[in-house]
């Protein structure tokens, strides 16, 4: 074929194909000559007719050197209702805020009721998946796309998801700090009243891949004294925070079989089932993890390999309302409980509520807090006029406004500037390695 | 602090007191229409739950006992529309109430319930048809029909066996029946072959075997359910995509499938799973980059609550429609439903934009067509 033919002959198939946007010379058009048109007019039927005005990406630190400032996010829509999101990363905020940003281009216009067409587009068309980072920003969108979709419908967004489970709310637990019999002695007179079934613990100390008698006889002693301070008939968990190897974990999760505990969190880092799997075979006691892991299929492996018995998908890092519902929908096929983690801002907290509300293996919401609010919780009241995420006879009441169920000033945030990005703690063994916290 | 712990026992006190609240949306009331197609005999179960608020939702059922319908009718009344995730009357009405319900919470919000679930993910959905007839020939003029209604894509079901275990003969029979077809079908046309669960595994290995380079969409309950190693054996040895469902009442046991690798396509049914089982099983098998193809023998109304599903699912692939031969029987289901809900143009199948399911039944309609003790 001559030049000139061929030249011509490409044109022309350039022409007949539709193709919004040449791709960079990087060769990728190969892959995407024959994509339809993202604005097919096709949509125009089955289209709401709201359509994404704005956004705004909020950094908000509660204490200027704060290590997890909470980044919030607000879509404006041409018919005057906004939403709101969060996509709160501890120590990565900047991050997370120009991620959200990259969004913005792909968002202006949108139709915001399509919650799921979007979540699917952000996550499959940004080609490099998943991450913590890509993970929060799309947690915070789809927080906010859901929030805007209950207000449209004029729903609290649980009822949108089939729930509510109870009228009454969701089942929720505090983290008891104490240290000694008669502080914890203390946390269960105060539960009582409060009607707070079910507390989250730690062990003490930071553990190398291989551990002394000292330690591990200490955190054996640790959990020995949970139980005896709160009592038989509260729930315990207890985060182990990634902090041992599976080996030292083996060890302590097989000792304290007998005090029943609720599960043992985290036993080790995140990134090797089969090593998870290690532990949780050597022990009945029922193992949680989760937190770290983003969109369902980071979930599947977990299941499939019969590890766990709780799943704890973060809704501010797993991918919002869409991704935290479809892995407690997952969960639920293979029988593994649903208990949420908490431990940011007090969007994602309520947002977390109304997935737990409409999930039928749901077993227990998470809210970092004592049984004694916090100054953070204080603030969260100044910003949203109720007491967000404290329980009531033991459960997070269900939000009855539609949407995520608050209205938020963003004027009220403006108290509380963005600190910059801070890193999360650093802590280290006694010869000056690094330890896991 | 003591004013605000003052306030926080109030708002305490007002949450307590609000402990079960009314909901506008309650379910009050809940009727059963059992229907009969004339010709076919096709017979489904339809559905009606009417609110509080004095909304009306439908549903669809297969053939259900009285006792089911009392058991249900007592777990279902008094519960929430909007519950509808979490309502089981652990009865074969569930799929029913689960679509009636949402039907339901749809026209509370005025939405359609693709758009209550975070739709649509695509603008219009893909079609099969099943074509009917014993012989090849009855098969291909029933091909003619359907391709003349519209219809892109076939179900085709794989010639009856003779013995237990087949040979070279039953292999070339699967393949003049492909091949008839496919040489008199337009271009475009795609193929289905099904297996309904009457081969044993090794011959339907080497069925799909042989008609690898036949690129069917998929060979469809070669064998069934059962015995996960058999049916392993099948994926292992051939290409094919294999789809399973029509014999799978457990949903877990899609996990175990997917788990094994050795299925391609779900064929959960719209009528026993329901919108909101499906959406469960989708969700998994999103993790696998395994599609969801909705199995569908009923009636319109099915076809509606399955048109919302698919335009929900980020991995649907496509909408088994019940297309009968005969006249009176299609005249019955635009009976039923006045709107065009089972027009397939192109191969495809528009998205209703009304709320709820989008459909009107003709209540007249369900007392013509009546079930009447055979």
């Amino acid at each position: 074929m001559k030049r000139r033919h061929f030249l011509g002959s490409a044109l022309a198939a350039g022409a007949l194909t539709p193709r919004a946007k040449s791709a960079d010379l990087c060769g990728c058009s190969l892959f995407q000559a024959f994509a339809a048109p993202a604005d097919n007019p096709a949509w125009e039927p089955v289209s709401s007719g709201v359509k994404i005005t704005g956004m705004k990406v909020f950094g908000v630190s509660l204490t200027p050197d704060s290590d997890r400032p909470y980044v919030f996010v607000k879509l404006e829509t041409n018919k005057g209702v906004v939403g709101w999101g969060e996509g709160t990363l501890e120590g990565k905020a900047g991050a997370v805020i120009a991620c959200i940003e990259d969004f913005r281009e792909f968002l202006i216009g949108k139709d915001p009721m399509q919650v799921e067409h979007h979540w699917q587009s952000m996550y499959v068309h940004s080609f490099y998946r998943a991450g913590p980072v890509m993970g929060s920003a799309i947690s915070g969108i789809d927080q906010a796309l859901w929030d805007i979709r209950g207000k449209v419908l004029g729903m609290p967004v649980y009822k949108l998801l089939g729930g509510p489970t109870d009228p009454r709310g969701v089942r929720g637990y505090y983290h008891a700090q104490a240290a000694t019999k008669e502080q914890l002695q203390r946390v269960r007179e105060s539960a009582m009243k409060l009607g707070v079934t079910c507390f989250k613990s730690g062990i003490p100390g930071y553990y190398e891949w291989i551990e002394t008698h000292e330690k591990i006889d200490a955190a054996i002693r640790r959990l020995q004294l949970l139980r005896e301070g709160l009592g038989s008939d509260i729930d315990i968990g207890v985060d182990f925070h990634a902090k041992t190897s599976p080996s030292v974990a083996s060890i302590i999760v097989k000792e304290v079989e007998p005090l029943k505990l609720l599960f043992i969190e985290e036993p080790c880092p995140p990134e090797n089932v089969a090593a998870m799997a290690r532990v949780a075979r050597r022990s009945t006691t029922p193992i949680a993890t989760g937190e770290r892991l983003v969109a369902h299929y980071s979930c599947r492996e977990l299941i499939e390999m019969g590890v766990i018995d709780i799943l704890q998908t973060d809704i501010n890092h797993v991918g919002g309302i869409t991704a935290l519902w479809k892995v407690g929908q997952m969960a639920a096929l293979s029988g593994v409980s649903m208990a949420p983690h908490a431990c940011e801002g007090p969007i994602g907290g309520l947002a977390t509520v109304h997935v737990d509300a409409a999930t039928s293996n749901f077993l227990v919401q998470e809210i970092c807090s004592g049984v004694e609010p916090q100054m953070k919780e204080k603030v969260w009241e100044e910003w949203l006029g109720f007491p967000a995420m404290r329980m009531v006879n033991g459960r997070f009441p269900l939000p009855e406004k539609p949407g995520l169920g608050f209205d938020l000033d963003e004027k009220a945030l403006a108290k509380y500037p963005f600190g910059g990005t801070k890193p999360m703690a650093r802590v280290f063994h006694t010869d000056g390695s690094v330890a896991e916290w | 602090m003591s004013i605000r712990k003052n306030k926080l026992a109030k708002w305490m006190a007002m949450q307590t007191a609000a402990a079960t609240p009314k909901d506008k949306h309650d379910i009050a009331e809940m009727r059963v229409y059992p229907v009969r197609e004339p010709a076919s005999g096709r017979s489904y179960t339809i559905v009606r739950l009417r609110s509080q608020s004095g909304l009306v939702g439908w549903g669809e059922a297969g053939r259900v006992s009285a006792a089911d319908v009392e058991k249900a009718r007592s777990r279902v009344v008094g519960r929430p529309a909007t519950a509808y995730a979490v309502t089981s009357t652990d009865t074969p009405l569930d799929a029913a109430i689960n679509c009636a319900m949402l039907d339901i919470t749809g026209k509370a919000v005025s939405a359609p319930v693709y758009r209550v679930l975070g739709g649509p993910t695509r603008f219009k959905a893909r079609a099969l048809a099943a074509l009917s007839g014993a012989t090849d020939s009855e098969l291909g003029a029933s091909m003619n029909a359907l391709a003349k209604a519209g219809f892109q894509a076939f179900h085709v079901p794989i010639p009856g066996i003779t013995w237990r275990n087949q040979g070279q003969a039953f292999d070339k029979a699967a393949r003049a029946r492909m091949d008839g077809l496919r040489s008199a079908a337009p271009a475009n046309a795609n193929f289905v072959l099904r297996g309904n669960g009457t081969l044993m595994a090794g011959d339907a290995a080497a069925v799909a075997s042989s008609l690898e380079r036949f690129h069917l969409l998929w060979f469809d309950e070669p064998c069934p359910a059962t015995n996960l190693r058999t049916i392993k054996k099948i994926a292992e040895e051939t290409v094919t995509p294999l789809g399973f469902g029509r014999d799978i009442a457990t949903p877990s046991l899609y996990q175990d499938l997917l788990r094994e690798g050795i299925v391609d396509i779900l064929r959960p049914s719209i009528e026993r799973d329901s919108i909101t089982r499906i959406r469960q099983i989708a969700a998994m098998a999103e993790t696998y980059y395994v599609a969801v193809a909705p199995n569908h023998d009923g009636g319109p109304i099915a076809t509606a609550a399955a048109l919302q599903l698919a335009a929900s699912l980020p991995n649907f692939f496509i909408q088994a429609v019940p297309w009968p031969q005969n006249d009176r029987d299609r005249r019955m289901r635009t009976d039923l439903v006045a709107e065009p809900i089972e027009t397939v143009r192109d191969g495809f199948l528009s998205l209703p934009a009304k709320p709820g399911l989008g459909i009107t039944v003709n209540e007249s309609a369900l007392e013509k067509y009546k079930e009447t003790a055979a």
